[in-house]
């Protein structure tokens, strides 16, 4: 057990800060949330950028050049998204492609399929991922949209819904049903279905900040081409289960990172409040530093568990406690604003309104991605290992 | 910072849980909870004689190896004092150079720190007492902290201990008057923060494992209790309860460790690292002792159930070294130190 990292390591992280510090755009300088105004658009800085990490090998550095890596070790990878993450800079504006698509296509897809991965990575090729449904949230096994053989096709049928960037996406990454006589989580398979065929269309949703980040796609009779099915038939509960193995390990540093700027921003409101010597707010904020701190120790130890192989038990509880705690950091930010706690006019509030929209923001982390009630369940269950109810 | 644990360091792990395994069985540490006097240092505990002595010299070794043992320590509950001997009598004597660190490292001597005042607060003063002295009829030696960076050591025999009965009977506390005209020498500030920032960790570390034990205890105990015709711990309040506990368990366990790491490197982060850990892991340890009590129900209740050894020694341990709140308070004044 020890603080510092090896020499390989360091120079590792040399070469990705001079990248940074060299090709890092304005827009992203600072950090910042995707969500600045009501376009659903993806910024052309933000194509550019990604394209250009793809090309040095910084896309995903534990892939091989070809894919936008640099064959990063497990480590090295921490490092990666540790600097980026403390930098508040995102890879891409839209993270189906590289996150879930492309290591999709690459473990599951056949040689046609595997092809399309750079351009996925790359951003090149816009993806969404069509998954939940107005009637399977977390229940996501219990998806309905239909796809039924016909020839050399599957006519598709159904809804997909929470469908993030659907509004700007060419293609779709579809789970659907194609049996429905066996256990439900047994009957689904992927399709790759594109944006533009007859009888798909796409409602943009506006979640609660007023932003457009998804939507609602209406499959009406969609034609697939029957070699657009990637994987077996009816496997297709297991490509659930595969998006970036090798970042997997270290997936919790991004919210452990903007934990840790919410709250050296709440110090900087408390100073400008007047509020340093008030003896409630330090002890509130003393409580969250512990926290964010210890949590950012949670997340190193999984690692390690996770670099030697095992399932890092320690990371089930990342998720869960990262996103409730950002939650209440950015409440925090509101309060320690007094009276002016709501006010979104950005001639009256501190940094323009961040707090007050990164609080709005941060409601849906123990929504999406697994809701806070399942991973309890998850952790009672397989890390506790509690027996089911 | 690499949480990896090197082939010694797993070795040191289970060849201390063994040890503890084999040799301090619950009921041992039953009858010693029960026997503790306060006559002196013929009242140590017979298991700490035979067995921990060997171990003393860990308060020389590496803070992390240090944590290691002092966690497999806590999950027995193990009697005597080889908290505060290993972990801040030894460092202290070595910070000093002090003539007989050795036969402290070769578990030939014993001692404990005294430093709070009749406040109880760990700050150095000028009181005439001291108090919350852990564990001093256990051992040989006292060594006395005073204001200006002062230490002073003592025979217990010298000392006129009055103990100050708490809820945790394995750790006897006691107050005494410091003897006038003693010999002091001068401890360095920052050699003095190191050794309690050292017996800091140890107490947090030996926490985690208290929080280990309750929490073990616990979920097998729901596991197995059947009410309505189910395991209770099949039932989801009870499930998320223990989730929540569990996770900050898993944190300070990892913050110690942190800690110990940021210790012995030196690292400019230690003493924030250090205030997190006891405030983690003194308010996990308490949470696992209120929940694993809760779901035990009745049984857990009882005297005959070893629960409440943990519960007591987790309350008032909380107390040892600054509480949870005493050290948000002291993170606080770093937060907001001018930078």
């Amino acid at each position: 057990m020890q603080l510092a990292l090896g020499a390989e390591e360091e120079s590792f992280r040399a070469d990705l800060l001079a990248f940074l510090d060299a090709e890092v755009p304005e827009e992203l300088k600072g950090g910042r949330d995707w969500i600045g105004d009501e376009s659903p658009e993806i910024p052309k800085w933000a194509s550019e950028f990604q394209a250009k990490l793809f090309d040095h090998g910084w896309m995903v550095p534990s892939y091989p050049p070809e894919l936008g890596g640099r064959n990063a070790t497990p480590l090295q990878t921490l490092i990666f998204l540790e600097e980026l993450a403390s930098r508040g800079v995102s890879r891409s504006a839209h993270f189906g492609g590289y996150a879930i698509v492309g290591p999709s296509l690459l473990e599951f897809g056949n040689e046609q399929q595997r092809s399309m991965a750079p351009s996925a990575i790359r951003g090149d090729t816009v993806w969404c991922v069509g998954m939940s449904e107005p009637d399977a949230g977390s229940d996501l096994a219990s998806l309905q949209t239909r796809a039924v053989p016909d020839g050399d096709s599957f006519i598709v049928t159904g809804q997909k819904v929470w469908t993030s960037y659907a509004m700007v996406a060419e293609k779709c990454f579809c789970y659907v049903r194609t049996d429905t006589s066996v256990a439900k989580h047994k009957g689904i398979s992927v399709l790759i279905i594109d944006m533009d065929s007859p009888g798909l269309e796409v409602r943009p949703l506006r979640h609660l900040t007023g932003a457009i980040e998804f939507a609602e796609v209406f499959l009406n009779e969609v034609v697939v081409p029957k070699e657009n099915l990637v994987g077996e038939l009816n496997s297709g509960w297991r490509i659930t289960m595969g998006s970036l193995a090798h970042e997997r390990g270290a997936l919790w540093v991004e919210s452990v990172s903007s934990a840790q700027r919410a709250l050296e921003g709440l110090v900087e409101i408390a100073r400008r409040q007047g509020l340093e010597q008030d003896g409630v707010v330090r002890r509130k904020l003393a409580e969250l530093y512990e926290e964010v701190h210890s949590l950012r120790a949670l997340g190193y130890k999984g690692f390690a568990s996770f670099a030697q192989g095992s399932s890092a038990p320690e990371h089930s509880f990342m998720k869960l406690a990262t996103s409730e705690l950002r939650q209440r950091l950015y409440a925090f930010g509101m309060e320690l604003q007094g009276p002016y706690a709501a006010v979104v006019d950005p001639e009256f509030v501190e940094e323009g309104g961040r707090w007050q929209q990164s609080w709005q923001i941060s409601l849906a982390g123990t929504i999406g991605g697994g809701t806070s009630e399942i991973q309890r369940n998850v952790v009672a269950t397989r890390v506790l290992g509690l027996p089911r109810g | 910072m690499d949480f990896t644990l090197n082939e010694d360091q797993v070795l040191l792990r289970e060849t201390a849980r063994a040890m503890f395994g084999n040799e301090c069985p619950p009921e041992l540490v039953r009858d010693a909870f029960y026997d503790v006097t306060s006559t002196g240092p013929e009242a140590a505990s017979s298991f700490f004689d035979r067995h921990l002595r060997d171990w003393a010299a860990l308060g020389d070794a590496a803070v992390v190896d240090l944590c290691l043992f002092m966690e497999e320590a806590g999950r027995v509950l193990a009697p005597g004092p080889v908290w505060v001997n290993t972990s801040m009598f030894l460092p202290l004597l070595r910070a000093i150079e002090h003539p007989s660190a050795d036969l402290v490292a070769s578990g030939q001597v014993t001692g404990t720190v005294a430093v709070c005042g009749s406040d109880g607060y760990w700050v150095l003063n000028n009181d005439p007492m001291r108090s919350f002295v852990p564990h001093a009829n256990e051992v040989d030696v006292v060594a006395i902290l005073s204001a200006g960076n002062q230490v002073s050591c003592v025979a217990v025999a010298e000392l006129d201990l009055q103990e100050v009965a708490t809820l945790d009977r394995s750790r006897p506390v006691f107050q005494f008057a410091v003897p006038a005209g003693l010999d002091s020498t001068e401890i360095g500030a920052e050699q003095l923060a190191a050794v309690l920032n050292r017996g800091t960790v140890a107490l947090a570390a030996e926490l985690i494992g208290v929080g280990r034990w309750l929490m073990d205890t616990t979920l097998d105990y729901v596991r197995e209790r059947v009410q309505f015709d189910r395991p209770v711990g099949s039932f989801q309040g009870l499930q998320w309860k223990l989730v929540d506990a569990a996770l900050l368990l898993e944190r300070a366990d990892a913050a110690v460790y942190y800690a110990a790491m940021c210790l012995d490197a030196g690292s400019p982060e230690q003493d924030l690292a250090v205030h997190v850990a006891k405030a983690a892991a003194g308010t996990a340890a308490r949470r696992w002792a209120r929940d694993g009590l809760q779901s035990l129900g009745g049984i857990g209740f009882t005297w005959e159930h070893d629960l409440h050894l943990r519960l007591r020694r987790a309350q008032a341990s909380e107390q040892l070294l600054g509480s949870a709140s005493w050290h948000q308070d002291r993170l606080a004044e770093l937060i907001f130190a001018p930078d």
